[in-house]
């Protein structure tokens, strides 16, 4: 099993040290292609714009995320319909969310510059334009990615032991003082592993951008997958791209480490 | 009491708001799909004043469509069924025995690992891979490569489900004089089976809305799955606005439809079983 999952990246190491080019190796290389990545500009552009775009969502992502599960958890009417409607947005093709969102932003067929127009402002052309068009793939992930934060700090509210927070609220503890001495604290490893599991899936997002913008309007959107994808599948630049992904596999599986430590704590 | 009404009436309000929020999306894309091509660029309407069911016919007739799908059910369908056993068999001894040198843990933690990749980090090595065996643009690359994928998802999740079940009762079925396989397939199994269900549901999911390994490694409707076929709508000149909405709809359908049956066993399988 560790074999046939770990060949092909065996496969993607050596080539990141090849010319491998329009689907043919044309030869050692050594660390030529590392060096071309340090110098690069694109690939430092891309690199930022996957920062901003990883930490901006899963702050706010966390942050929603926590307020709706505060919400829901209690008991409620129709609370399983809740459930799956809330959720809905995550379980769907990524594709299929860019489509969706596709025809709300476009400014022939969509939703968002009638809005505009209809408060009296200017239309927005929101994919046109560079910093519009990042806040609303940033947005788009937001809608999309929020339920999972949601479930799993869901799942760990309702795990929480009663008697602590009900011996707070017994010595005459408010609401507020109750969730940030004893609420909180006791969620952390949950919203631990929730951050990082949804940090190591932002950094790969690549469909719905591909789809909304495929990187633009200039490098606008471009993150460093879309990147990575348009050297090597459109440039034929297999070799170079190869490199630039082991250079961001290590900062990956360094997240992954602590992910699957933390899992394992939080099992036991 | 009034003050408790008061605020009851305000979460219902506000998860009326989210929800709305949460499903707008949802109904635009229906909604497109069921409009004219003049109504679509007519401006907002809420509903389609005069439904039709065009955009899905020209999906079928002119952008094979049809094809799209056959080739998204064989190959989910056939990867799943053979990681489902795979995975099965190797979960249980990681379940049962302690193996010497901790490879439990590390078998797990390997199995974890491939799950969690971001696939962009897989998509060139995969490439290279099958360019070398000549399986570019085959359903068959698809599935050995969805295969190996799901199977280490199914390993993951598996072992946890059959570390619940006891001991005892496979031990007492042994006693009675089943071998350890017939124990396995006799008891174990139907024990474990809303877990492998679950599973298997997940594992459906993912394969049907991968988009990125299709995407890099087929290139003709021959291999094409439903994703990758939505995306060819966006054309580079112009986009075909109703059938793009259409082939959202039917991409996204299969999964709403699962999502609202195994609603239950969402929380285990999204998180990779962090959460129980």
């Amino acid at each position: 099993m560790a074999a046939v999952s770990l060949y092909p990246l065996y496969y993607g190491v050596r080539a990141s040290f090849t010319r491998y080019l329009y689907g043919r190796d044309f030869g050692w290389t050594g660390l030529r292609n590392y060096r071309i990545v340090w110098d690069d500009s694109f690939y430092h552009s891309a690199m930022f714009t996957t920062l901003k775009y990883v930490v901006l969502t899963v702050t706010i992502e966390t942050l929603l995320g926590l307020a709706l599960a505060l919400l829901v958890a209690r008991e409620l009417k129709f609370s399983g319909m809740i459930r799956v409607g809330l959720i809905l947005p995550m379980t769907i093709a990524p594709v299929v969310v860019g489509v969706m969102w596709r025809l709300l932003y476009d400014s022939n067929v969509g939703i968002v510059n009638p809005l505009f127009q209809a408060l009296g402002l200017q239309q927005p052309d929101v994919l046109a334009h560079n910093r519009s068009a990042f806040i609303a793939v940033v947005l788009v992930d937001i809608w999309e990615w929020t339920p999972l934060l949601f479930l799993i700090i869901l799942a760990g509210l309702q795990s929480l032991p009663e008697e602590p927070l009900e011996a707070a609220r017994v010595d005459g503890a408010g609401r507020i003082r109750v969730f940030f001495d004893h609420t909180l604290p006791l969620l952390r490893p949950t919203l631990l592993v929730a951050i990082v599991l949804r940090t190591i899936d932002a950094i790969g997002t690549f469909d719905q951008i591909y789809v909304l913008t495929k990187g633009g309007p200039g490098d606008a959107t471009r993150v460093i997958s879309i990147y990575a994808y348009n050297t090597a599948f459109l440039f034929t630049q297999y070799g170079y791209a190869a490199a630039m992904l082991v250079s961001l596999m290590v900062m990956v599986l360094l997240l992954m480490i602590v992910a699957v430590r933390m899992m394992r704590r939080a099992a036991a | 009491m009034r003050r408790r009404r008061r605020e009851r009436i305000l979460v219902y309000a506000a998860i009326t708001v989210i929800l709305a929020i949460a499903l707008f999306p949802f109904w635009w894309m229906v909604n497109t799909s069921l409009k004219h091509q003049v109504d679509i660029f007519a401006g907002v309407t809420m509903y389609p004043h005069s439904p039709t069911l065009d955009n899905y016919r020209k999906l079928f007739d002119t952008y094979h469509f049809a094809d799209y799908l056959r080739n998204s059910i064989i190959v989910v369908t056939v990867s799943v069924a053979f990681s489902l056993v795979l995975g099965t068999v190797a979960a249980y001894p990681l379940a049962r025995y302690r193996l010497s040198y901790g490879l439990n843990q590390s078998a797990l933690v390997v199995a974890l690992l491939v799950r969690m990749l971001p696939v962009i980090l897989l998509v060139i090595p995969l490439y290279i891979v099958l360019a070398k065996w000549s399986l570019l643009n085959t359903r068959l690359g698809l599935i050995l490569i969805y295969t190996g994928l799901n199977t280490s998802f199914v390993i993951w999740m598996m072992q946890s489900f059959l570390a619940e079940i006891p001991r005892d009762i496979e031990e007492a079925a042994m006693v009675d004089g089943d071998s350890r396989l017939t124990a396995l397939r006799r008891v174990v199994i139907p024990l474990a089976a809303p877990g492998l269900i679950a599973t298997a549901i997940f594992s459906v999911i993912a394969t049907y809305n991968d988009f990125l390994i299709a995407l890099s490694l087929t290139s003709t409707p021959d291999a094409q799955t439903v994703p990758v076929g939505v995306s060819t709508l966006i054309g580079k000149i112009q986009i075909e606005y109703g059938p793009m909405a259409a082939a959202g709809v039917i991409g996204a359908l299969p999964i709403v439809i699962f999502a609202i049956i195994v609603q239950r066993h969402f929380v285990r399988g999204l998180t990779l079983g962090a959460v129980k």
